[in-house]
């Protein structure tokens, strides 16, 4: 075999490489799974729900501490109920006034790590569709492979294949070239950070623990709403009014949940989506994925050009 | 269809009466025009649950008549309206038509539910469910949510099935929409089975299909089969089944839907 035709050999290799890739890494599946991940979390990645959230944690927090300190002592105190009756009455608050340390950092860290990840999001979100991500290697792969195959074939018949290196050289280079047109050096390691960033939350037993929480927040304010307060309201020493917080918080509350229900259900139905896209190659390597077979045709091309027809192969000798 | 073959048999009825009755005026007035009275009084309301008792009673006094055997009264497929009644739940005893939402991993039986502490039950895990405007909901046809379907807050607006209910400071409201086949119960010698696919609770700008089975048949997790019973002569019914939430922010938590009434046929 000449070496000119090992050149070409290889580049039909690496351009059936190209081809095979999103099939070996389940791209085909896992890439559509974090098209619909991105969609879904789109309405959440901004500075507003962040800010906004974070101004909800803060108002649940200060409605907890409201309950605590001020509403529970001013009912024992004025003698509207005991301390054993109230924690027995309102299991559901007190439940609320026990895990809420735990829930609020468990919250916040929720919401940090979205705010840790608005610029990542945004770079990801650029990035080209993930559903196309598949065929990037596919389009390129098949060129390159049919044309590696006209210069084997055209080799054979002894006809000029200078133009088809000079393609398949082409090729090369567009495929080096496309991560850079795309911007991938720059978004592809922060969509990394963001997957890494991202695998805390992702997971059945995060969304469970979120569920969890509402169940015990929303619990909490249906008793202050319906059941402390009135009993605070019905004592002449005790003016609801003075209760700002957890009016506030009750106030709210609809509005809370119909701003962090949809967030869980991003989180819920994309469980599986994520652990598609995090079973994917690091995201900081798709680049060098065209770079490396990119540059390898590049070079292949111009070297195969460069060989003579005639290297140490028999059947070639005949031919010149 | 089984409705129609009742009206049919009881207009038959009714105007085999009538002619007899006007034959028999010549003989004996008094009795026969009570029989006229009578007879046309109790076949006159042949659309509502009296027609089928109306049926059995004169069937039942025309032996002589083999063709005219009476099927059991709410036999079938039954198309009307499936009142609901209010609960009633200030004590331990819970009756009427109510809520609970199982949490994942919990049990049908056992729990836990979530406690609604909007619920006027004694126990919270009891949400009382009111009947809407239409009453209840309707076996073969839809009761779809309003567009929009909810309001600012996130309330649901339907209320044509039930009327909307607090829960968790968010109103949930019941529709019955188009996910495919209308609902359908069935009744079979007292025993209700069918399907109600397109249930649906609007929440808090979500919406939850909470029908059985889902709408492309399956019977997720703790998805139960519809069940229940009606009495053939009252249409007293209870229909009880569970639909597991599927995705999204309740995923896994499962509706148990207990509802009692009384079942009118459509006129």
């Amino acid at each position: 075999m000449t070496l000119r035709r090992t050149f070409t050999i290889s580049a039909l290799v690496i351009g059936l490489g190209m081809i095979a890739a999103p099939a070996v890494f389940g791209m085909f599946s896992r890439a559509p799974d974090g098209a619909a991940m991105i969609d879904d979390f789109r309405p959440f990645m901004t500075p507003e729900k962040v800010t906004l959230f974070r101004g909800y944690l803060a108002e649940i927090d200060a409605a907890d501490t409201e309950s605590r300190l001020l509403l529970e002592p001013a009912l024992t105190q004025f003698g509207v109920i005991d301390s054993a009756e109230y924690q027995s009455k309102f299991a559901s608050l007190a439940g609320l006034n026990e895990s809420w340390p735990a829930i609020e950092a468990d919250m916040t860290d929720l919401v940090d790590r979205m705010a840790d990840n608005l610029d990542s999001y945004a770079a990801v979100d650029a990035l080209p569709n993930f559903k196309l991500f598949p065929w990037f290697f596919v389009a390129p792969g098949v060129l390159i492979a049919a044309v590696a195959a006209a210069v084997l074939v055209a080799d054979r018949r002894g006809a000029s294949t200078k133009v088809l290196l000079r393609l398949l050289a082409g090729l090369g280079v567009a495929v080096v070239l496309a991560p850079a047109v795309f911007q991938m050096f720059e978004r592809a390691p922060k969509g990394g950070d963001m997957i890494e960033d991202f695998r805390p939350m992702m997971t059945v037993e995060r969304v469970r623990a979120v569920q969890g929480y509402f169940i015990t927040m929303g619990a909490a304010e249906g008793q202050l709403r319906n059941g402390v307060l009135p009993l605070a309201a019905a004592s002449a020493d005790l003016p609801s009014d003075q209760f700002v917080s957890i009016t506030q918080f009750s106030e709210d509350w609809p509005e809370i949940v119909v701003e962090f229900a949809p967030m869980i259900s991003a989180m819920s139905d994309n469980v599986d989506n994520f652990a598609g896209v995090d079973a994917l190659p690091p995201f900081a390597m798709f680049p060098w994925f065209f770079v490396a077979p990119g540059l390898l045709v590049e070079v292949l091309a111009i070297l195969s050009e460069r060989s003579p027809k005639a290297y140490l192969g028999i059947e070639n000798v005949a031919t010149i | 269809m089984k409705n129609h073959r009742f009206r049919l048999m009881a207009t038959a009825l009714a105007a085999t009466a009538l002619l007899a009755g006007a034959c028999g005026d010549d003989a004996s007035g008094d009795s026969g025009g009570a029989s006229i009275d009578e007879t046309t009084t109790t076949a006159a309301p042949l659309s509502t649950e009296s027609t089928a008792t109306t049926v059995a009673t004169t069937t039942t006094e025309a032996p002589d008549e083999p063709d005219l055997v009476p099927e059991p009264a709410f036999e079938g497929e039954l198309a009307g309206l499936f009142s609901i009644a209010e609960a009633s739940c200030g004590d331990a005893e819970v009756s009427g038509s109510y809520f609970r939402m199982l949490q994942p991993g919990g049990s049908a039986t056992d729990g836990p539910f979530v406690p609604n502490t909007d619920s006027t039950c004694v126990d919270p895990s009891f949400t009382p469910l009111l009947p809407g405007s239409d009453g209840g909901f309707i076996s073969g046809g839809f009761q779809p949510a309003p567009d929009p379907p909810f309001d600012a807050d996130g309330n649901g607006l339907a209320r044509s099935v039930t009327a909307p209910t607090p829960f968790f400071g968010v109103a949930f409201a019941v529709s019955s929409e188009d996910e495919g086949a209308a609902p359908l119960i069935t009744a079979t010698e007292g025993t209700l089975t069918g399907e109600l696919s397109g249930w649906t609770a609007n929440y808090a700008t979500l919406v939850f299909g909470q029908g059985t089975p889902k709408p492309d048949g399956s019977l997720p997790g703790l998805t139960s089969e519809l069940s229940g019973s009606i009495d053939p002569a009252t249409g007293a019914y209870v229909l009880d089944w569970a639909s597991q939430i599927v995705g999204g922010s309740f995923d896994q938590f499962t509706g148990i839907w207990h509802l009692e009434g009384v079942f009118v046929a459509e006129g």
